[in-house]
């Protein structure tokens, strides 16, 4: 059994620290690992991303993260991936990695993602060039998510997104801005592979809970749909154990 | 005079939240009454959701606010979901 807290959108500044930090504390109890699914900072400076390594660092399990694109508003990404490296976070973009844990590994891929939307509203790689450049970046970086999950050898694999691999999980949002939550590109990359569940955040007023057209399980982790410092997804089922109450 | 409020001040707003590096939200929405806006969402401290209503008096004088807007609860769960 492999027990992941996830959340994802928690916009870490100055007045957030502090506010995480006692269910934090907790998870070595309850969780063997946390993912986050991007937006970890308000609009990505290397202050606020101090601030994010300070509530998210020295949990006693291991942390992988993506970013989100309020981590790219201050255009300073790799200095902010550059501090949440430095206290420990594991940080992907288009690329994987395997943890350890319980007996079992568990493989990550995780990127960024991006918009375009979904089959029937899809923006198509066609006229002026900043519309070829918007899908082309969506289709390049699903491709990367795509590989990464199909090079990791694990008995459980996780994606980790920030944008939405699917509609379902955006219930709740203006139909109108879905092309901005995700796109069908980075569903069609996780039903490349064998994957057991699928993690993203970005979409607020959207849902938890969706499945991608291949069958696997997605989870909008957003934290103000999942409302509480963490969700917690058991994978590789053998017993449920105490700690927490099965759902 | 009561101040128009209409659509065009509606995306103004929008964008004021989003655009201000010291607000930079973009989950805020907005419901337009006769005489004044209800904010809604939730935002990550008592500080920003206070900024938001600061940045919108300060830009819109005229424009009446009703702020719903909600701190997002950072408690510890007490379920698993378990994945199959
Ligand atoms: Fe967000
Ligand atoms: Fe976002």
């Amino acid at each position: 059994m492999i027990r992941i807290a996830a959340v994802g959108d928690v916009h870490v500044d100055k007045d957030v620290v502090g506010r995480y930090r006692p269910a934090l504390e907790q998870l070595p109890g309850v969780a063997d690992a946390l993912l986050i699914a991007g937006d970890l900072t308000r609009h990505g400076t290397v202050e606020e991303a101090r601030c994010m390594a300070q509530e998210f660092g020295d949990l006693g399990v291991p942390v992988v993260v993506v970013l989100g694109n309020h981590d790219h508003q201050s255009d300073q990404q790799d200095a902010v991936t550059g501090v949440l490296q430095d206290a420990g976070l594991v940080v992907l973009e288009g690329e994987g990695t395997v943890l350890e844990l319980n007996g079992h590994t568990l493989g990550i891929a995780g990127a960024k993602g991006f918009g375009g939307g979904f089959a029937g509203a899809c923006a198509s790689k066609f006229g002026e060039r900043e519309m070829k450049n918007f899908v082309g970046t969506t289709e390049a970086i699903a491709e990367r998510l795509g590989a990464a999950l199909r090079g990791l050898e694990c008995d459980a694999l996780v994606a980790l997104t920030h944008y939405a691999p699917v509609p379902e999980t955006l219930t709740g949002e203006p139909l109108e801005i879905y092309p901005f939550l995700g796109s069908y590109l980075l569903g069609q990359a996780i039903d490349s592979a064998p994957t057991a569940l699928a993690l993203h955040g970005h979409a607020h007023h959207g849902s938890e809970r969706g499945r991608t057209p291949g069958g696997v399980p997605v989870r909008n982790v957003a934290h103000p749909v999942i409302k509480q410092a963490y969700n917690v997804y058991q994978l590789l089922s053998d017993e449920v154990d105490a700690g927490l109450v099965s759902i | 005079m009561t101040p128009q409020l209409d659509e065009y001040v509606e995306a103004e707003i929008q964008r004021l939240l989003a655009e201000t590096g010291s607000v930079a939200e973009q989950g805020i929405t907005i419901a337009r009454r006769e005489h004044l806006i209800v904010l809604g969402g939730e935002v990550e401290s008592a500080q920003r959701r206070d900024e938001i209503c600061r940045q919108i008096n300060q830009h819109f004088p005229d424009v009446e606010i009703a702020c719903d807007i909600g701190i997002v609860r950072a408690q510890a769960p007490t379920e698993v979901e378990e994945i199959s």
